[in-house]
C-alpha cells in the first residue's frame, strides 16, 4: 500500500481526500498515471506533457526529496507515504 | 466588469481564478460560455470554462497537451478563440511553445495541430523575449478553412485547408535582428487585427514596424509613417470603420516606455497613411505598457477602445478614443482586455 499525501490545491481532484492509498505503485511515474486514472486531471498537475515533476512541485517519498533520489523513476515500496507539495516559489 | 448598454457606469465581480496567471480571456457569444486561459505557477496550463459569467469555473477535462514523442510540452495558453457560429463547439487555443491547438467540444478536450507541432522549421524558431507563443488566431468569417496564425518570433502563417497545412506570410516585414533583413520567417509579431467586413485587410503591429496586407497577408505594407514609434504591442481594427486602426506605442525594444514619457492611443483614419493622437483623458506624463492583448475594441457604434496596463490601470472609451475615462488605477498587472456585450 502507498499513500499518498495532497496538498489543498490537489484535493479537489480526489474529492477533497487530503491521503489517498493505492495498492501499489513501481516507481513515482507508475504512481502519477494511476492517481490520473483514479482522479482525473490530477496527474497533468503533478507532471508536465513529458511526465516529468513539474518545476515547482515537490514530491517527497518518506520525507526526501525525489529530486535528489531518481525524480520521477523514484522506486516506491509497499508502506512508503508520498507527500505532493508546492514548492516556495518567489518572495 | 460588467456595464448596461452605455458602456459608462461599470460593475467589479471578483477575483476570479485566484492565484492563476490569465494570459486571455474570451467570451463565446454561440453558447454565453467564459473561457480563460489559467496557468498555475505550480500546477501549470489548463482552460478554465465558465457559463454563468464567471460565478463558477471548471477545468478543461483534457486540457491542450503535446503527446508524449513531441518532447514538448505546453508552459501556456495565450490565445484562446472561438470559432464562427457555424462551427458550434470549435474553439482554437494557441500555447506557448508556439503550436495550434483545437477543441471540438467547447473547449473541454483539446488535439493538437499535427501539421503545425511538426513543421519543418520548427527547430530553428527561436523564442522571443516573452517566449515562443502562438498568440493569435484570426479566422476568416466567411471561409473556415483559412485562418492565419501569428508567432513571436517566427512571423505569421496561413493555413486555406484547416489548419492541414501552413505556410509563411512574412513577405516584406523587417527582422532588423536578423543577418538577412527580410527572412522567410523569424519576424517578430506581436498582433495582427481585422475588421470582419473585410477580412483581407490585417492590420499588424510588429518588433520591426507597423503594416497593414490589402491581400490576406501575402504582401506586408509599412504603414509606420508619423507614428512616434515603430516598437509596439497591441493592435485594433474599429468595428464600423475597417480603415480605422489603433497602437500604443513605445519607444523601442531596448527602451519599452511609452516616446517622451507620455503614453498615448493613436489612431488612423485612412488605413495608415496618416496616425494622430488620442490622448484626451490620458496623463500628461504616464509610463504605462499595454502589452499585446491588453488593448482591444468591441462591437458597439460608436466603437468602444479599452486598454490595461502593466501597472494595473484600465481605460475605456466610448467613442473611438477620442477620450477615455479611467475604469481602474488598482488592478494587479493586466495581460489582457477582452470584451463582448451579451
Amino acid at each position: 500500500m502507498i499513500r499518498v499525501r495532497l496538498t489543498a490545491q490537489l484535493r479537489d481532484y480526489a474529492h477533497g481526500a487530503r491521503e489517498v492509498e493505492l495498492d501499489s505503485a513501481s516507481n513515482l511515474r507508475t504512481m502519477v498515471n494511476k492517481l490520473e486514472r483514479y482522479y482525473p486531471g490530477i496527474g497533468g498537475r503533478i507532471v508536465d506533457d513529458q511526465g516529468n515533476i513539474r518545476a515547482h512541485v515537490n514530491v517527497f517519498v518518506n520525507s526526501e526529496n525525489s529530486r535528489e533520489l531518481k525524480n520521477e523513476n523514484t522506486p516506491l515500496r509497499d508502506g512508503d507515504v508520498v507527500h505532493i507539495l508546492p514548492s516556495v516559489a518567489g518572495g | 466588469m460588467t456595464s448596461d448598454s452605455k458602456r459608462k457606469e461599470w460593475k467589479v465581480s471578483g477575483p476570479h481564478l485566484k492565484g492563476n496567471e490569465i494570459y486571455h480571456m474570451v467570451y463565446d457569444r454561440r453558447n454565453g460560455a467564459i473561457l480563460a486561459s489559467t496557468t498555475s505557477g505550480h500546477w501549470g496550463p489548463t482552460v478554465a470554462i465558465s457559463e454563468d459569467m464567471g460565478k463558477t469555473w471548471k477545468e478543461s477535462k483534457t486540457p491542450p497537451k503535446f503527446p508524449k514523442s513531441s518532447g514538448l510540452s505546453v508552459a501556456r495558453v495565450w490565445h484562446i478563440k472561438p470559432a464562427s457560429e457555424d462551427e458550434p463547439g470549435v474553439v482554437y487555443a494557441g500555447v506557448e511553445p508556439a503550436c495550434l491547438f483545437k477543441s471540438k467540444d467547447g473547449g473541454r478536450s483539446w488535439k493538437v495541430n499535427v501539421s503545425m507541432m511538426k513543421q519543418k522549421t520548427r527547430k530553428k524558431w527561436q523564442a522571443g523575449g516573452g517566449g515562443l507563443c502562438l498568440h493569435t488566431i484570426l479566422q476568416h468569417p466567411r471561409r473556415p478553412n483559412r485562418m492565419h496564425i501569428a508567432i513571436s518570433s517566427v512571423g505569421t502563417m496561413r493555413t486555406d485547408d484547416g489548419g492541414e497545412s501552413w505556410r509563411f506570410q512574412n513577405r516584406n516585414v523587417l527582422a532588423e535582428f536578423q543577418p538577412n533583413k527580410y527572412p522567410e520567417y523569424g519576424q517578430c509579431v506581436h498582433k495582427l487585427a481585422t475588421n470582419p467586413s473585410k477580412p483581407d485587410v490585417i492590420f499588424h503591429q510588429n518588433h520591426c514596424g507597423v503594416y497593414r496586407s490589402d491581400n490576406a497577408g501575402e504582401d506586408w505594407i509599412d504603414i509606420r509613417n508619423n507614428l512616434p514609434s515603430r516598437f509596439g504591442f497591441p493592435i485594433a481594427v474599429d468595428a464600423n470603420e475597417p480603415g480605422r486602426a489603433y497602437v500604443a506605442p513605445l519607444e523601442g525594444d531596448f527602451s519599452r516606455i511609452p516616446p517622451s514619457g507620455h503614453f498615448a492611443i493613436w489612431g488612423t483614419d485612412n488605413s495608415g497613411k496618416e496616425w494622430f493622437k488620442l490622448d484626451e483623458g490620458l496623463p500628461s506624463m504616464s509610463y504605462y505598457t499595454v502589452l499585446r492583448d491588453g488593448m482591444v475594441a468591441d462591437q458597439e457604434d460608436p466603437c468602444g477602445l479599452y486598454f490595461g496596463t502593466t501597472t494595473g490601470q484600465l481605460y475605456a472609451s466610448r467613442d473611438q478614443g477620442n477620450s477615455w475615462q479611467n475604469l481602474s488605477d488598482w488592478l494587479p498587472p493586466v495581460f489582457s482586455v477582452s470584451v463582448s456585450s451579451t
